[in-house]
C-alpha cells in the first residue's frame, strides 16, 4: 500500500463523502465547502439557479441516475410512504445498477482520491453507493445536515412553490431523516458519520467543518491552506438561512407535530459530541416505529381517496381511445396494421359491419 | 395446525409450537436470523460476526453438537463485542436427515424437518428472518446489502433470494470457490401466518401466499464453507441419492466439485485461491477477493444451467423413473 503523504493528495486512501439530509437543509453549502477545501466534485454538476444561486455541488450523472431509479421504484423524491425504502432498496439490488454505479465511481476516483458526492434523492440510494464503494476499494463516509423542519418545509414551499400540504412534507422530512439515519449507522464498510446543523455551519464553519474532517479523516480538509480557507470564508453566507418560522406555525395535526418534534430533539443530539449513542439510536428506533405506524393508520383511514383515484386514472385510461369516431382497428398501432395481410384486413372490416372508406387506399 | 402453534404427535409439551405473532405485544420491527447448529465449531467464529452486524439478532438453535458449537458460538459474539443481539437455543430430538429419512417422518413430529424449523422460527421476535446456515459467510458486500434489506424492507411481505458459492478449505491459506453453479435459494422471509414450515420431499419447504413478491440478492454475496478433510454430507439418508436428481443440482454439484478435489482435480468453475501471508483464506475471500472481483461476476457453466441439453436429460431421465 502507497505510504500517506501530508502534501501529495495521490497517496491519500480513496473515500467519497455522501452528503445527506433533506433538501433546502445545507447539502450544498456542505457538499460546497468540501470542494473548496480540495475534495473533488464529480463532473459536470448541476448549474446554480435562483433557488440556490451558488450552485448545489450535484454531480448531473448522480440526479440522472437516481431520477430514474426512483421512477423505476415509483417513488417520489419526497415520499411518505415508509415502505418506498423496500422499493428503492430493491432497485439498488440489481447487479446492473450495482456495476453502473461503481463504474461511475470509479471513473472518478481517477481524478482524485477523495470525492463529495451530494444530491437530495442521495437518502434512497445510500445502500447502493456503499457497495459502490467497497467494489471501488473506497471507504464511505457519510455527513447528514441537520436544519429544523419547520424551515425545511417553510423553504420548500417556497422555492419549490409545493403545493402539497405542510403535513406531508413534515411527514416526508420525516420518513427521509428517520430512515437515513438508521441506513447510516455502523457499517462494517464504513468510515464513519457524522450529523450536521446548518446553523452550526453558517454560525462557525471553520469549527464545523474540522469537526467534520476530524471525524471523517478527510485529508484534504485537515491539510487544507489558506487560500481555500479565505475562499470558504467568501462561500459561506450566513444570511443563507432566510427561513424563520416555528413548528407551530406549520400547524401540523398533533401526532404528526409531536413525532416531529421529538425526532428533531433526538436528531439534534447526534449532532452534539459524542452524542450518537446506542440511547439515541433506542429512542429514534421507537419514533420510527411510531411514524410507521401513524402512516398504516392514516393510509387505512383514506383508502376511500386512494381507491377513488385508482378509479378515476382507470376511467380516464378506459376513455382515451373512445373517442368521436374511434374504431377498434384505431387502438392497433399503425405498423402492427400494416403488417396484417390485405384479405384479414377485409374479413375483419367485414365482421366489424364497416366498409372501406371511399378512395381510401 | 392451530391459529395460535402446532402441537407435536410425541407429547413434549414444552416443546410445542407457539406462533409468536400470536405472543402479547406481537412482533418488533428488524430482522432475525436463524441457524440451526449441528457440529459447526469450526465455521461459526467466520459466519457470526457479520451475521451479528449485519442483523437485529440471531438466533443460534444447536441440535445435539459434541464439537463446542455453544461455546465458540458465545465466545465468537462477546468478542465481536455483539453478545447482546445473540440468543442460543437448544433442541434436544434428533431430527432426521435429509432424504428418505425425512420423508418417512409425519410432519408434526419432533423428529421432522419441518417442525423442527417450525418451532426454530417460532422463537423469532423481529418481524422478518433469515434462515441461515451454519456454515454461510457473508463477504463485506453481502453483509452490507442484508444489513440494508433488513430496516428496508419493513411490513413489506417479501421473500429474499441469496445466491451463495461453495468454498473448498484444503488449508488455513488455500481453498477453492466454485462459481460453476448459478444457484439462488430463498433465505428472507417475513415471519407470520403465511410463511410457515412444511414438509416437502427431501426437506423442508416454506410455504408462501399466492401471489408473493421475492427479490434476488446479486451473486457473490455469500460463501458456504466446505472442509476438504471433513465429512460434508453427513446429513443426508445416502449421499448417493442425489448423484442422480435434478431437483438437488446443488448437492450434486457439492459432491462432485468435493470428490474432485479430493482427487486433486479442479473442476471447470472452480477457482483455486491463495490467501495472500498472514491472511486466512476465508477472510481473505470473503474481504477482498469477491468484493473485488469484477462485475458481472462470470458464475455458472452452461452446462449446468437448467435448460441445458445436460440438465434436460436428467430431468427427463428422472420424470422416467
Amino acid at each position: 500500500m502507497t505510504e500517506l503523504s501530508l502534501t501529495d493528495p495521490t497517496t491519500y486512501p480513496r473515500k467519497v463523502l455522501f452528503v445527506a439530509g433533506a433538501g433546502r437543509s445545507g447539502t450544498s453549502t456542505m457538499a460546497g465547502l468540501m470542494r473548496i477545501m480540495g475534495l473533488h466534485v464529480p463532473q459536470p454538476e448541476v448549474v446554480a439557479d435562483e433557488t440556490n444561486p451558488k450552485g448545489f455541488g450535484e454531480p448531473r450523472w448522480v440526479v440522472d441516475h437516481h431520477d430514474r431509479l426512483l421512477k423505476e421504484a415509483v417513488v417520489q423524491v419526497s415520499d411518505s410512504r415508509p415502505e418506498a425504502w423496500f422499493e428503492t432498496g430493491r432497485v439498488a439490488t440489481r447487479e446492473h445498477e450495482r456495476i453502473a454505479t461503481a463504474e461511475w465511481l470509479e471513473s472518478h476516483f481517477r481524478v482524485s482520491t477523495e470525492l463529495v458526492v451530494k444530491d437530495p434523492r442521495l437518502g434512497w440510494f445510500l445502500g447502493l453507493w456503499r457497495v459502490a464503494a467497497v467494489r471501488t476499494g473506497a471507504t464511505p463516509v457519510f455527513a447528514t445536515m441537520l436544519r429544523e423542519p419547520s424551515e425545511v418545509v417553510g423553504s420548500k414551499q417556497t422555492y419549490y412553490a409545493n403545493r402539497l400540504g405542510s403535513a406531508h412534507l413534515a411527514a416526508s422530512w420525516l420518513n427521509m431523516m428517520l430512515h437515513t439515519e438508521r441506513g447510516t449507522r455502523e457499517s462494517v464498510a464504513d468510515g464513519g458519520r457524522v450529523f450536521v446543523r446548518y446553523g452550526d455551519l453558517l454560525d462557525d464553519w471553520v469549527k464545523t467543518s474540522m469537526h467534520v474532517a476530524e471525524t471523517l479523516q478527510l485529508q484534504h480538509v485537515l491539510h487544507a491552506d489558506s487560500e481555500q480557507i479565505r475562499e470558504g470564508h467568501r462561500f459561506v453566507d450566513p444570511g443563507l438561512r432566510r427561513m424563520s418560522q416555528t413548528l407551530a406555525d406549520l400547524n401540523l395535526p398533533s401526532q404528526l407535530h409531536q413525532l416531529t418534534a421529538a425526532t428533531w430533539d433526538e436528531l439534534n443530539k447526534l449532532a452534539d459530541k459524542g452524542g450518537d449513542t446506542p440511547a439515541v439510536h433506542e429512542a429514534l428506533d421507537q419514533l420510527r416505529e411510531a411514524y410507521v405506524d401513524l402512516y398504516e393508520e392514516s393510509a387505512a383511514i383514506s383508502r376511500s381517496s386512494a381507491v377513488a383515484a385508482e378509479q378515476r386514472i382507470k376511467r380516464q385510461r378506459d376513455l382515451v381511445p373512445a373517442g368521436p369516431g374511434a374504431r377498434g382497428a384505431d387502438r392497433i398501432p399503425h405498423g402492427v396494421r400494416a403488417a396484417i395481410p390485405p384479405s384479414v384486413r377485409r374479413g375483419l372490416r367485414k365482421v366489424a359491419g364497416r366498409d372501406r372508406p371511399q378512395g381510401a387506399q | 395446525m392451530s391459529p395460535v402453534g402446532i402441537q407435536n404427535l410425541e407429547g413434549h409439551p414444552e416443546f410445542d409450537v407457539t406462533w409468536p405473532w400470536t405472543r402479547p405485544g406481537g412482533l418488533r420491527p428488524g430482522a432475525t436470523a436463524v441457524l440451526r447448529v449441528k457440529d459447526e465449531a469450526r465455521s461459526l467464529p467466520w459466519v457470526l460476526p457479520p451475521l451479528l452486524r449485519a442483523t437485529d439478532h440471531v438466533l443460534v438453535v444447536d441440535n445435539g453438537s459434541t464439537d463446542g458449537t455453544a461455546e465458540v458460538t458465545a465466545e465468537t459474539a462477546e468478542k465481536a463485542g455483539l453478545a447482546h443481539k445473540l440468543t442460543q437455543a437448544t433442541y434436544p430430538f434428533q431430527v432426521a436427515r435429509a432424504g428418505a429419512e425425512h420423508l418417512a417422518q409425519p410432519e408434526r413430529s419432533v423428529h421432522s424437518l419441518s417442525y423442527f424449523y417450525n418451532w426454530c422460527f417460532a422463537q423469532v421476535q423481529t418481524r422478518y428472518s433469515w434462515k441461515w446456515d451454519g456454515d454461510m459467510v457473508l463477504t463485506t458486500e453481502g453483509e452490507v446489502s442484508i444489513g440494508d434489506l433488513g430496516w428496508q424492507v419493513g411490513d413489506v411481505q417479501t421473500i429474499i433470494r441469496v445466491p451463495r458459492h461453495g468454498l473448498y478449505l484444503e488449508s488455513e491459506s488455500k481453498g477453492y470457490l466454485d462459481l460453476g453453479l448459478r444457484n439462488a435459494e430463498e433465505w428472507g422471509f417475513p415471519i407470520g401466518p403465511d410463511f410457515v414450515f412444511a414438509k416437502a420431499y427431501e426437506w423442508e419447504i416454506r410455504t408462501t401466499p399466492d401471489p408473493v413478491r421475492s427479490i434476488g440478492l446479486p451473486h457473490g454475496l455469500c460463501v458456504e464453507l466446505k472442509y476438504l478433510d471433513g465429512d460434508e454430507f453427513a446429513h443426508w439418508t445416502d449421499p448417493a441419492s442425489f448423484a442422480t436428481s435434478y431437483r438437488n443440482k446443488r448437492k450434486r454439484r457439492e459432491w462432485t466439485v468435493y470428490n474432485a478435489l479430493l482427487e486433486g482435480t479442479v473442476l471447470p468453475g472452480v477457482h483455486e485461491i491463495t490467501a495472500p501471508d498472514g491472511a486466512h483464506i476465508v477472510d481473505h475471500v470473503t474481504q477482498e477477493w469477491l468484493p473485488r472481483a469484477p462485475r458481472p461476476l462470470e458464475v455458472g457453466l452452461p452446462e449446468l444451467a437448467p435448460g441445458s441439453p445436460a440438465q434436460q436429460a436428467l430431468a427427463r431421465r428422472e420424470a422416467a423413473g
